[in-house]
């Protein structure tokens, strides 16, 4: 059973999808909203694991909307025209629909959202705890024309840049909106380490632990980045390793 | 083309007497020079030239350039051949007619003259028909690239005649499915809104041939147009008509209109959570027809787009066409959150 909600500025646009909608059983339409600001309240209220998104809104786009989420959701766009450069998409969109929508286009993107949310039970971690993210979510991250949605398992650094972070992952370090306090709020901690003050380290990421000066610890991460750990946080560090 | 005789002409008879310049050359450094020799030289070089020259006018007669490549290379190989064996005969002529070198004429055939003869013709022939052959392929490189120049700008040309009839495919699809959605909620406006599709769809599909159209053609399409997007942002979209009835025999180019009531809602309206107001009046003022689209909204950053751009241009150079200069287009912010496009034209008289 998926809880979904509809963003489109457009009624009979919402209209039209939501009649499209009841004829899958497994999908119920949760709430509505009719732009990025009332999307954002609905989705952080009713926390529907899947949202049907119109790009193009006035205001902000939808684009600019999902990066204002901590966590992303499943998300299928829809746009009345191709002009959006969804080429800029480098992966994981799980799909977007043209508007009139193809019913039967419909069904493959739910039935992609079906093989998805298989392949992450199948890698989920059991007892998640609901207000924390895990490892699974994902998160939408835009620089410039390039957006991604990333799975937080495959961040290796959060890096502070002032009031924002830097993201990286793949080959990639684009920079979102949180803060890195922000961001060590909403982590589990279990998994996304607090090196020091300006990095967050994905545990899991890690390939080799030296001592470092100081009592502090310098860290080997996959694609080479070494982080130093501070002498108060290395304490924590030894303690949440140790048998 | 007289440039490219001229050319043509000045290569053979500079070719030629440099291979005389160079044969005399040859022939008082290694050896001795009768004039004899210089005499059969010079007709020899002459007959070549005119050989060459035939061989050139058969080159053109079968078309031997336009061929594809690997038949272009076989043909010019046996004309080379066969254009040889003419030259060595016409050489063999030339000398028999001087007496020239009769030691030779003894001592080997006529066929074996022959032989020789065109076996040194085939050299120079060869040498001719490749600088002949490598000249005109960097000629035709240089018109594919030329052409190619030319090909894009007719296709920025024809991109500025489908601005005039450009219908945003946005707005069509996005008309199209709220008209579905309709279809059970209210079937009468779902069949009026069809309607209306297929009159704005019709309209731009003449505006192509038409130079003018009587503003109340004009207004009934832009009427339709807005009622398809009323129907698309309901309370977000005001309207408001103010048409002078004498004003609606002038001529204006079609599609105008209808393409800055589509900028003043792309740029303006639809970027506006609360929606706004859009405002179209026409009359006359000062002798001139004043035809203006007001919307709530504010021009900076909405001009980024290059097909916004391009279609106030396209606006401009219409105008420009039409009544050479004299009319107006401009395009500015008013009272703070409106933007206002104004077009003003000469008043046309009418019979």
């Amino acid at each position: 059973m998926h809880k979904a909600i509809i963003i489109d500025d457009e009624r009979l646009a919402r209209n039209e999808l939501k009649k499209l909608l009841s004829d899958f059983p497994e999908i119920e339409v949760v709430g509505e909203a009719a732009n990025a600001a009332e999307g954002i309240e609905k989705i952080e209220q009713l926390m529907p694991d899947l949202i049907f998104l119109d790009i193009q809104m006035p205001g902000k786009t939808g684009f600019d909307m999902l990066t204002e989420l901590d966590r992303a959701p499943h998300v299928i766009f829809t746009t009345a025209y191709d002009e959006f450069a969804l080429k800029a998409f480098e992966v994981n969109a799980l799909d977007y629909l043209m508007k009139p929508v193809e019913p039967k286009r419909l069904v493959d993107a739910l039935h992609k959202l079906q093989l998805a949310e298989e392949k992450e039970m199948a890698a989920s971690i059991a007892g998640i705890n609901r207000g924390m993210l895990s490892e699974n979510d994902q998160v939408f991250v835009k620089d410039g024309e390039r957006c991604w949605f990333v799975k937080l398992s495959e961040v290796r650094l959060f890096e502070s840049v002032g009031n924002y972070a830097k993201v990286f992952f793949g080959s990639n370090k684009p920079l979102i909106l949180k803060s890195l306090n922000a961001l060590e709020e909403r982590l589990d901690e279990k998994v996304f380490f607090r090196a020091n003050r300006k990095h967050i380290v994905n545990l899991r990421m890690i390939e080799k632990v030296e001592p470092y000066f100081n009592g502090g610890l310098l860290l080997d991460l996959r694609a080479g980045e070494k982080i130093e750990v501070s002498r108060r946080q290395a304490v924590k560090f030894k303690e949440m390793m140790s048998l | 083309m007289l440039n490219k005789i001229s050319k043509y002409w000045w290569c053979q008879i500079i070719g030629w007497s440099v291979n005389i310049g160079i044969s005399i050359f040859f022939v008082t450094t290694f050896g001795k020079a009768d004039h004899l020799y210089i005499k059969s030289l010079i007709l020899t070089c002459i007959t070549g030239l005119a050989i060459t020259h035939g061989m050139r006018l058969c080159i053109h007669h079968f078309r031997l350039l336009d061929k594809p490549l690997r038949k272009q290379v076989l043909h010019f190989v046996l004309l080379t051949f066969i254009f040889s064996i003419i030259f060595g005969m016409a050489s063999e002529g030339i000398d028999a007619l001087l007496q020239y070198n009769p030691e030779r004429a003894e001592k080997y055939t006529a066929a074996q003259r022959l032989f020789i003869s065109s076996f040194n013709a085939l050299w120079l022939m060869l040498m001719w028909n490749f600088i002949y052959f490598i000249y005109h392929h960097v000629e035709k490189n240089r018109n594919r690239e030329l052409d190619t120049f030319r090909l894009e700008a007719l296709v920025k040309s024809l991109e500025l005649k489908t601005i005039k009839s450009h219908i945003n495919p946005h707005f069509i699809f996005n008309a199209l499915n709220s008209i579905r959605a309709l279809v059970d909620e209210n079937p009468e406006r779902a069949r009026t809104a069809i309607t209306e599709l297929s009159n704005i769809l019709r309209s731009s599909m003449r505006a192509e041939k038409q130079e003018t159209v009587p503003l109340q053609q004009e207004i009934n399409i832009v009427k339709d147009y807005l009622a398809l997007e009323h129907m698309r942002f309901e309370e977000r979209l005001q309207i408001d008509i103010e048409i002078d009835p004498d004003t609606l025999q002038q001529p204006i180019p079609p599609m105008m209109l209808q393409t800055l009531v589509e900028n003043a809602i792309k740029h303006g309206i639809s970027k506006q959570i609360r929606g706004g107001t859009i405002r179209i009046t026409s009359f006359f003022k000062n002798d001139h027809h004043e035809l203006t689209v007001q919307n709530s909204g504010r021009l900076n950053g909405s001009l980024d787009s290059n097909t916004e751009g391009f279609g106030i241009k396209s606006t401009q150079d219409r105008l420009n066409l039409l009544y050479n200069g004299k009319a107006h287009f401009e395009i500015q912010d008013i009272n703070g959150n409106m933007v206002e496009s104004r077009v003003i034209m000469p008043v046309a008289s009418i019979l």
